[in-house]
């Protein structure tokens, strides 16, 4: 089948004299392309060209002081609880909390967002903080984000759920956020949201940190 | 008048250029490849818009099967060998110096730490077929908890070679967990890896527009 050898002269001439017969200078390359186009397929096949995209996550200290903790402005304040099928429910602030529900959809949790950071925006501007700038000297920055939103997956969220709200954050550019345990108070809550949310800190203290 | 015949092409062709080709790629492939971890369990990692790309340096893996089960995985045989050696010792499991060299190439793994002996002694037909059950956690009890203790020693150990110069970083702790994981399955492992003091960690994600939405 691979045989291609030509024939490189030589051999038998009409009634001439025997010559010895040359040898050809092709070689055939069949079986090495074979064996080129075998590993490189195998090479393919096994290596992990792309290399996976990664999210990175900070978590908050595990021991959180009640005094350690900077106040935040109630209406500042974004709760997103992650429910079972792709639902959100959110509130605002902690007294007088009204439960809403939305999806991860780009007008769903985006809109709400976005809605919120407007009206903080409108009231109060850009958050300041404190960091050190260059010189090492603390000082007052005001380019932080507008909210805070707080995201707590529920029981029977699933792990996109969360990514998907990280994903609205990075998209939101919003600055600070946490991932806290929900409180039982919030579960509640969800159940029953006419029931309102009797907002307990101590609870929310002990829901984050345990 | 001689008849014109048509100059026959001879029916090779120059394979030269081909496999001059063919070499290149071959050569380039094995350079640049790393081969695939045998992974005991598909998952399925959720999108999202993040490009940052996982980071060379040594990463040590935390799975998370839809079922919730959870395997580890850390590249570095010497670091592995260290800490095979470490987990043997301290929790008298007896290891053969043998089953401590399989355990340093083994891969991605997911046993309980009574039954890993035996889970390294089988063959990979055999460890396919081992019915593994994820390595336990005890989010209550951080000192029972399997996973703390991989995770921290594996820790100790990588920081050991670093020191000893064999390896240049430290481990990049990274959780792949499958979209379809429950979230409690997950705060699991975050809590752990809060627990141990691993507060920096990373998600992977595929790229977002790769899979189709839902």
């Amino acid at each position: 089948m691979a045989e291609i050898a030509q024939d490189g002269g030589g051999g038998r001439k009409k009634g001439g004299k025997v010559r010895s017969k040359k040898m050809s200078t092709r070689i055939d390359f069949t079986p090495m392309v074979d064996l080129g186009f075998l590993l490189i397929t195998f090479f393919m096949l096994t290596t992990t060209l792309a290399k996976p995209n990664i999210l990175a996550l900070v978590m908050p200290e595990k021991d959180i002081k009640l005094e350690d903790v900077e106040p935040v402005k109630e209406s500042k304040v974004l709760t997103l609880l992650l429910g079972a099928d792709d639902k959100v429910y959110w509130y605002e602030g902690i007294s007088d909390a009204k439960l809403d529900s939305t999806d991860y959809a780009a007008e769903g949790l985006r809109s709400v967002i976005l809605n919120k950071m407007d009206r903080v925006k409108e009231q109060f501007g850009l958050q300041t903080y404190k960091r050190k700038n260059k010189e090492g000297v603390e000082e007052e920055f005001n380019d932080g984000s507008y909210i805070n939103v707080i995201i707590k997956p529920m029981k029977d969220s699933r792990y996109k759920n969360l990514v998907d709200a990280l994903d609205e954050m990075a998209i939101c550019k919003v600055r600070y956020y946490v991932i806290l345990d929900v409180s039982k108070l919030e579960e509640q809550f969800v159940k029953n949201p006419a029931g309102g949310l009797k907002f307990n800190v101590e609870e929310q203290v002990e829901a984050a940190t345990n | 008048m001689p008849k014109h015949k048509p100059k026959r092409g001879s029916p090779l062709v120059d394979m030269t250029a081909m496999t001059d080709v063919a070499f290149l790629l071959l050569t380039f492939f094995m350079l640049t490849a790393k081969m695939k971890p045998t992974e005991t369990v598909v998952i399925d990692t959720p999108s999202s818009i993040s490009e940052t790309k996982l980071p060379d340096a040594g990463t040590l893996t935390i799975f998370v099967d839809p079922e919730g089960r959870i395997f580890l995985d850390m590249v570095g045989n010497h670091t592995r060998f260290s800490l095979i050696k470490e987990i043997s010792d301290a929790h008298s499991l007896g290891l053969s110096q043998q089953d401590m060299v399989t355990f340093s190439n083994l891969g991605m793994f997911g046993v309980p730490r009574n039954q890993l002996g035996s889970y390294i002694r089988e063959d990979i037909a055999g460890r396919a077929e081992f019915k593994v059950e994820g390595i336990p956690v005890d989010t209550a009890d951080i000192n029972k908890s399997e996973l703390a203790d991989w995770v921290h020693r594996a820790r100790l150990a990588q920081f050991r070679m670093k020191q000893d110069g064999k390896v240049t970083d430290e481990y990049v702790i990274v959780v792949k967990a499958d979209k379809n994981t429950p979230y409690p399955a997950v705060q699991k492992v975050i809590n752990t890896l809060t627990d141990i003091n691993v507060n920096k960690f990373n998600l992977i994600t595929s790229m977002e527009g790769a899979e189709k939405k839902e």
